[in-house]
């Protein structure tokens, strides 16, 4: 009942003033992509070439993926932090099964055809997510401890596998293909990496914003468990699904990046966690989950990512990068708090009536 | 409202504005509060009660206007200041740490210090002479969230009085409280009152505020319309000063043709708080379910609904034996559940009124197999927001902007469209004005005009009485009797609920 005072105030304002407001909240993260994307077309000269542009879409598309998958989860109030040992495990695992053998170096002995490998890897990672998926909800785990549990199981079987030394393969048939590059006019091409990251965000989007299942996911999140529950939707089964999709995901992202660097390596994924949640943050998902989607996401992806790269062609010393990134990070958080009001001295003009 | 036999006066607001962007929550309001005096504050949902307190307590600060208290002008700036200065205020939702223990809460942030360590002994001692004071027999050592809801209440009433508040500020205190701990709450204020301290008392319960106060001022929508004495006034004119206008009826009965028994429970068992439950409803009736606070009457309903697993016990839906694990297998057999506790279990606060209106149909949204069709979403929702007349600004507006009333009519509404024949109704106006109170008893009587069965659980008896063509009386977990809408009063209501069976029927028996 303390709510009541604020009701019409609310209502007045979500036609005028709150339809402006959330189209400048939906637009910030966006704002601040163009911002930081022209002043380092304006500062490096470099920058401008078709080559880094490209490059950063290249360099972009695995960790976009992560971040796709770490956007249903957080979507739901969860969070998985197993995603950069499933983007080593199932780099690993493809090239291990691609190379037939076990030796550091890439001998290509007795291997599987790739696709067979890929395919291998992607179902493991779906597999592994939705057996997490199964631990946080039949047996009410905590997903923190669950998920990083699991990034010490994957890294330590990658590592284990490979002797902390990459498995080296050959590009052939569909790991040639996915690294591929559509050309456009000129100089300038697409690489393939880029496009299959685009394609699985619009069925994400699809998915979240117009099938059952994404809007159960909605419900989910943002402490509405109880009352999806309650409202007959078979919520175990929405989240197992959820840390599958993660897991998948996760996966697909490790083969991206496995076939580039031609090498399965348990660092392959390094940092890609703390990215991703970020990247999400950002993106305007909060933590708590409810709402948001995944083109915030992306755009998540592309600020952090231009942010490194800025770096490099700013001649920023690449040891500090771990600096910046843990900066965006806590930066990432403040701003989700900043946005649900939490501070009450740093509102942003949307005062709170209700306790 | 002028100063009256020159008595002196603890507490005096005078003119106090507040506004919040695009509302003026409060317009010059007055207030005086004497010492030794219950005061009571009543008015509807977004009156201005709760932002008056919470100026009182420091939560707030008024825009304009002035609070003089103990002669002295005053500006708290956090409930800290007021607490100090000898306001203190206890809330709806209590502001206790269940896993510490009784004296932990009590000493909360002033625990007794000896140098640098916590004087363990000392802080017992003094909180058992604390609790003897309100005649409590409760050991300070206890964790807090070992004791009920009622005696909780009474350890924040024990930390006041170790606060040495003038004034105590209680916010809807017999909420979640049985009736017999209400009896207790109410001869510990008339303790509190004797011994000099002043109250200022809100409820939605208007019985209870003419129970228990000297005085009450009553807010109307975020106006100051008048203090009076109790005795000045019947319950008509407080209602009538409070809603503006008068209502035609409180609780609007209608009588329906009953049809067939919609649904039975056959020897239902749930651990200790469900025993041998069973009972039927039939189509056209409204079925009460009265009993004290803890007698499993929330109990009962979600575990028909199939929220919470059960021991044993058979379900029939239309004759028909149904199998109910999971709220979507009774959502199936059109039952549907409305919670008590809404905002957490009915609603999902973060998303849209459309978008909690349709949660439980989407299946039936969907084409091409799979996509929700946005268009039929949204008939589908305008279509309840305009026979249910919800307040809203726009299909879009988040359900948590939403007043009480306007919330439980979307719960309603999501129900609704499911085509359930069995509503299970758990408190089903909690927190509603009195206004929109009869709008939902409407509902309730076009739910069961249309053939449908209501079961409603209530912790108000007059809306139990008023509504309900059969009662069903439940205490501690068992059914204790049943009584037809003609043969029942409170009395025997309550006869049933404290589990004086024998007597209630030796009595029934004598009349």
């Amino acid at each position: 009942m303390a709510a009541e005072s604020g009701v019409e105030s609310r209502g007045q304002s979500t036609n005028l003033l709150g339809t402006l407001r959330r189209v400048i909240a939906g637009l910030g993260p966006f704002l601040v992509f163009l911002f930081l994307f022209v002043l380092l077309l304006i500062l490096s000269p470099a920058f401008r070439s078709p080559t880094s542009l490209g490059l950063l879409l290249l360099e972009s598309a695995a960790i976009a993926i992560v971040a796709c998958g770490q956007t249903f989860v957080i979507m739901i109030g969860g969070i998985d932090l197993s995603v950069e040992a499933m983007v080593s495990f199932s780099g690993v695992t493809a090239a291990i099964l691609i190379a037939g053998s076990n030796i550091a170096g890439g001998q290509v002995a007795n291997g599987i055809p790739a696709i067979y490998a890929v395919l291998i890897a992607v179902s493991a990672g779906l597999l592994i997510g939705l057996f997490q998926g199964m631990l946080i909800t039949l047996f009410r785990m905590n997903p923190l401890i669950v998920t990083l549990g699991f990034r010490s199981i994957l890294l330590g079987i990658s590592l284990v596998w490979t002797n902390g030394a990459g498995i080296n393969i050959v590009r052939e048939g569909i790991t040639d293909t996915i690294t591929s590059r559509i050309p456009l006019v000129g100089d300038w091409n697409l690489p393939m990496p880029f496009v299959i990251a685009l394609t699985i965000y619009a069925i994400s989007w699809v998915i979240l914003r117009h099938m059952r299942f994404g809007r159960y996911a909605y419900a989910i999140g943002g402490n509405g468990e109880e009352a999806s529950r309650l409202s007959g939707i078979n919520v175990n089964r929405i989240k197992i699904m959820i840390y599958g999709i993660s897991g998948l995901l996760a996966a697909i992202a490790g083969v991206l990046v496995m076939s580039r660097l031609r090498s399965g390596a348990y660092q392959n994924g390094t940092n890609m966690t703390l990215i991703s949640v970020a990247a999400v943050v950002i993106g305007g998902t909060p933590l708590t989950g409810g709402k948001g989607g995944v083109w915030g996401t992306m755009i998540g992806v592309f600020i952090i990512r231009i942010v490194e790269q800025g770096m490099v062609y700013l001649s920023v010393p690449s040891n500090a990068k771990e600096i910046v990134v843990g900066v965006i990070i806590v930066l990432a958080v403040l701003l989700d708090v900043i946005r649900q009001g939490e501070i009450t001295w740093l509102r942003l003009g949307k005062r709170r009536v209700e306790t | 409202m002028a100063e009256q036999n020159g008595d002196s006066i603890l507490l005096e607001m005078r003119g106090i504005t507040k506004r919040f962007p695009g509302v003026l929550a409060l317009d010059r309001i007055n207030l005086q509060v004497r010492p030794g005096e219950v005061h009571g504050i009543v008015g509807e949902n977004g009156a201005g009660k709760s932002t008056l307190i919470k100026i009182l307590s420091g939560v707030y600060q008024a825009d304009e206007g002035e609070v003089i208290f103990k002669g002295q002008r005053v500006v708290h700036n956090n409930p800290r200041q007021a607490q100090i200065a000898g306001i203190t205020t206890i809330y709806q939702e209590l502001n206790q740490i269940p896993h510490l223990t009784v004296m932990e809460n009590i000493y909360l942030g002033s625990e007794i210090m000896r140098g640098p360590f916590v004087d363990w002994p000392e802080m017992r001692r003094r909180s058992q002479t604390l609790l003897q004071k309100l005649r409590l027999e409760i050991d300070p050592a206890m964790t807090l969230g070992k004791l009920g809801v009622g005696q909780a209440q009474m350890v924040e009433v024990a930390k006041a009085l170790h606060h040495k508040a003038d004034l105590i500020i209680m916010d809807e205190p017999t909420a979640a409280l049985s009736l017999t701990e209400i009896a207790y709450l109410f001869q510990i204020i008339n303790e509190l009152r004797d011994s000099g301290v002043a109250v200022i008392y809100i409820s939605h319960h208007l019985e209870e505020t003419f129970e228990i106060c000297d005085r009450i001022t009553i807010l109307r929508d975020g106006q100051y319309i008048d203090t009076r004495p109790r005795d000045e006034m019947t319950m008509d004119d407080l209602i009538r000063m409070m809603v503006g206008r008068t209502l035609d009826e409180q609780f609007p009965k209608e009588n329906v043709e009953q049809g067939n028994e919609l649904l039975r429970v056959e020897g239902l068992n749930q651990g200790s708080r469900l025993k041998d439950v069973s009972f039927s409803v039939r189509a056209g009736e409204i079925l009460g379910v009265a009993g004290l606070v803890g007698a499993g009457r929330t109990e009962l309903l979600r575990a028909i609904f199939g929220a919470d697993p059960i021991d044993s016990g058979k379900f029939f839906v239309n004759g028909q034996a149904v199998t109910i694990h999971h709220p979507r297998d009774a959502i199936r057999n059109g039952v549907a559940l409305l919670t008590e506790d809404r905002k957490q279990q009915g609603l999902l606060l973060h998303l849209s009124t459309r978008q909690n209106i349709s949660i439980t149909v989407l299946d039936t949204l969907v084409r091409a197999r799979m996509l929700i069709d946005r268009r039929r979403e949204t008939e589908l929702a305008s279509k309840y927001v305009d026979s249910m007349a919800i307040k809203i600004t726009s299909l879009e507006q988040l359900v948590r902007n939403l007043s009480g009333g306007n919330q439980q009519k979307v719960v309603l509404s999501k129900w609704i469209a499911t085509q359930p024949r069995v509503l299970l109704f758990d408190e089903p106006t909690r927190g509603i004005d009195v206004g929109a109170k009869v709008e939902i008893y409407r509902l309730m009587n076009s739910f069961v005009a249309q053939g449908g069965a209501v079961v409603m659980v209530s912790s108000e008896l007059p809306e139990i009485l008023a509504m309900s063509d059969r009662i069903m009386v439940v205490h501690e977990g068992r059914v204790s009797g049943f009584l037809d809408r003609a043969e029942a009063t409170q009395e025997r209501i309550m006869e049933l609920a404290t589990g004086y069976s024998n007597q209630g029927s030796a009595n029934a028996a004598q009349e």
